[in-house]
């Protein structure tokens, strides 16, 4: 019996090992084998409202999975998952076409090309030569801190409140390299985009210092919605549409202003080399930059969509409430663009360390 | 060990060899194809590729060298002992109940003990969340009581959290390799036990439980193995003072993109669960010996 047990215990173990060839296995061989596209995106972006014109023109035509994080979604990539669009970040564009993993997206074919706010367009890493581009910039939004109005009362408008010790153990934060690692870097008064080693140290220090406070490092924004409604978190890093969604349930929070700068970012569709289903690909981004996909991102999300058709299908009322400007430029006045970090990878390893109490 | 004949027909050794196939193809393909794997992997360099380059020792030295490595480890390993402890402790009454009290409500108990296997263990572990959560039903049941007059948050995101789940989990795990060997102890022991004066605990503590140590060992290893390297749990319940060596594996393959560096920390916790192993089977042979 004993025999029996150990017999056990390594058919634990091989399935573990399954597991892992399956991966492997599952790497090899396209994802987008069918006739279908394959469309790799953030846990909460792949709703059909968000495609309605592909959708009518090519139904069932879209295989969509996601990710919780987009250095997670690289390492799939990398390890041989191959879908035909995927929906990273601007910060992560230069990692992706490292790889070696990104196709030229021709902005010939995007029809609302035109109708992106330049800024957006002109973001550097994603040039591609003329007429060229690597991102289609599609949406963008801020992180911020989250709190209970009640429950916080009156806190000074700063980053700070996610390291005050009064509410040990009543704050979460973003398990991102591009969010809570940044926001230490800004208050160790270190450019978070370009460190020296030293830097490094001052930012590891800032988040050694927030660790014990920190009741989780999360990507997942429904419990943190969730906890902070029950009132067992009382300030969270988080995106817009947490704000947005707890608001809208009555839950008395507010998306603070920091003085240091919220966080704005700005992700869109990236095409991945070796496509089979390019005009698939190009009919799905330019559905997404419909005004109503952009409008419905708004008003859904309270996240900015790339496109200046959409807010004005927005009214005005509406934008005030979700404290949106409708012009990404006013929000850059006043917020730190999350762009490529030079050190991203020992900043990665490093909050790895820090998370485990290292 | 059965001895084999010798004159083994052409139609018997075919058998046997289409038995086999299937468990040949297995073991190769999927345990020591993916164990290489991750041996050769485990030294490399990394450079961002797939499958790293150049050789080096250097993983190793890193995993060992800095604290950090061998706290999370530690951490993993005295979780996965207080689990099994938890599970083993209460899991011996479930077992003894079975062997010797619940006469023919025995296939009754036995089938309730699969039912939670009938739910995937995520919700499980989310049942587990509404219970210790800041407004579940703990803290809810303690404010009613008046034992507390403000919800406690020390119950979520904290290791006890992990040992409470993880005990839950692996009860039916430890139950079931204690009642076998519970009920292969002839009853013809303890009554001689109690012929000869013993009381109920005396003979529980002198007969019984020596002579079920087998079981005991095989149940806490089975819990023990698979615990230490957990990673689901401590990430949705466990909060960052609960961190264990498999979410450190994990984000090597994932954030902190370093496979051979993950795969070298693989490595070394297989070798100190071997290690681990070892030990409890010398044990159990001390027991199997007595016998």
């Amino acid at each position: 019996m004993q025999r029996k047990a150990i017999l056990k215990t390594m058919m634990m173990m091989a399935a573990g090992a399954v597991s892992v060839l399956a991966l492997l296995a599952g790497g090899t061989s396209p994802a987008s084998a069918g006739s279908k596209l394959t469309y790799f995106t953030w846990s909460g972006y792949e709703l059909p409202d968000f495609h309605k014109d592909f959708l009518a023109k090519h139904p069932d035509d879209v295989e969509i999975s996601t990710f919780g994080d987009d250095d997670d979604a690289l390492t799939k990539v990398k390890a041989g998952f191959h879908p035909d669009i995927a929906h990273p970040c601007y910060d992560k564009i230069a990692r992706w076409n490292k790889e070696g993993l990104l196709q030229p997206i021709e902005t010939a074919k995007i029809k609302n090309w035109d109708k992106i706010f330049p800024v957006f367009r002109n973001l550097p890493d994603i040039q591609a030569g003329e007429g060229k581009v690597w991102m289609v910039p599609w949406d963008w939004g801020n992180t911020s801190v989250l709190y209970r109005t009640d429950l916080v009362k009156d806190p000074e408008a700063s980053w700070n409140l996610l390291w005050d010790k009064k509410y040990s153990g009543r704050i979460a934060v973003i398990d991102a390299v591009h969010d809570t690692p940044v926001v230490a870097a800004l208050l160790a008064g270190v450019n978070p985009f370009d460190m020296s080693p030293a830097d490094l140290e001052k930012v590891a220090a800032k988040l050694h210092e927030q660790r014990p406070l920190v009741s989780s490092y999360t990507t997942d924004m429904t419990s943190v919605e969730q906890s902070l409604a029950s009132g067992q978190l009382v300030a969270a890093m988080t995106w817009n549409a947490s704000a947005v969604a707890l608001k809208k349930q009555g839950v008395p929070v507010e998306f603070m202003k920091p003085k240091e700068g919220m966080l704005t970012w700005a992700c869109g569709f990236v095409m991945l080399k070796g496509t089979q289903h390019a005009d698939l690909a190009y009919d799905f981004i330019n559905s997404r930059l419909e005004a109503d996909s952009g409008k419905f991102l708004i008003e859904s999300y309270g996240y900015g969509a790339s496109t200046s058709s959409a807010f004005a299908a927005v009214p005005k009322d509406e934008l005030q409430n979700l404290q949106l400007p409708d012009d990404p430029d006013t929000m850059l006045k006043t917020t730190v663009f999350t762009g490529p970090m030079k050190q991203n990878d020992d900043l990665a390893k490093m909050f790895e360390k820090v998370k485990a109490g290292g | 060990m059965a001895s084999f004949k010798t004159d083994i027909d052409a139609a018997s050794l075919r058998f046997r060899f289409f038995m086999m196939t299937p468990g040949v193809l297995v073991a190769c393909g999927l345990i020591v194809f993916a164990l290489g794997l991750l041996l050769f992997l485990a030294f490399r360099v990394n450079d961002g590729s797939l499958l790293g380059a150049g050789a080096t020792f250097d993983n190793f030295v890193n995993a060992v060298s800095d604290p950090l490595y061998a706290m999370v480890a530690l951490r993993s390993l005295v979780i996965a002992a207080l689990v099994t402890l938890a599970t083993v402790v209460t899991a011996y009454p479930v077992a003894w109940y079975l062997a010797f009290h619940a006469g023919s409500n025995r296939s009754v108990i036995l089938f309730l003990l699969t039912l939670p296997f009938w739910t995937s263990y995520l919700l499980r572990v989310f049942a587990w969340k509404i219970v210790l959560a800041y407004n579940g039903v703990l803290n809810s049941a303690l404010m009613m009581t008046g034992l507390t007059t403000e919800p406690l948050t020390v119950f979520l995101n904290a290791p006890a959290a992990v040992i409470v789940t993880l005990a839950h989990a692996y009860a039916p795990f430890a139950i079931l390799p204690i009642y076998v060997a519970l009920e292969t102890i002839p009853p013809s022991l303890r009554e001689a036990a109690s012929d000869l004066g013993a009381r109920p605990f005396t003979a529980l503590r002198r007969v019984v439980l020596p002579l079920s140590m087998p079981g005991v060992l095989a149940a806490a290893l089975v819990v023990f193995v698979p615990t230490v390297g957990d990673y689901v749990t401590p990430a949705l319940v466990g909060g960052p003072a609960s961190t264990m060596i498999g979410s450190l594996i994990q984000s090597q393959f994932g954030k902190a993109n370093d496979w051979p560096f993950g795969a070298a920390l693989a490595v070394l916790v297989m070798l100190v669960i071997l290690a681990l192993v070892i030990i409890v089977r010398r044990a159990d042979r001390l027991y199997v010996g007595r016998k």
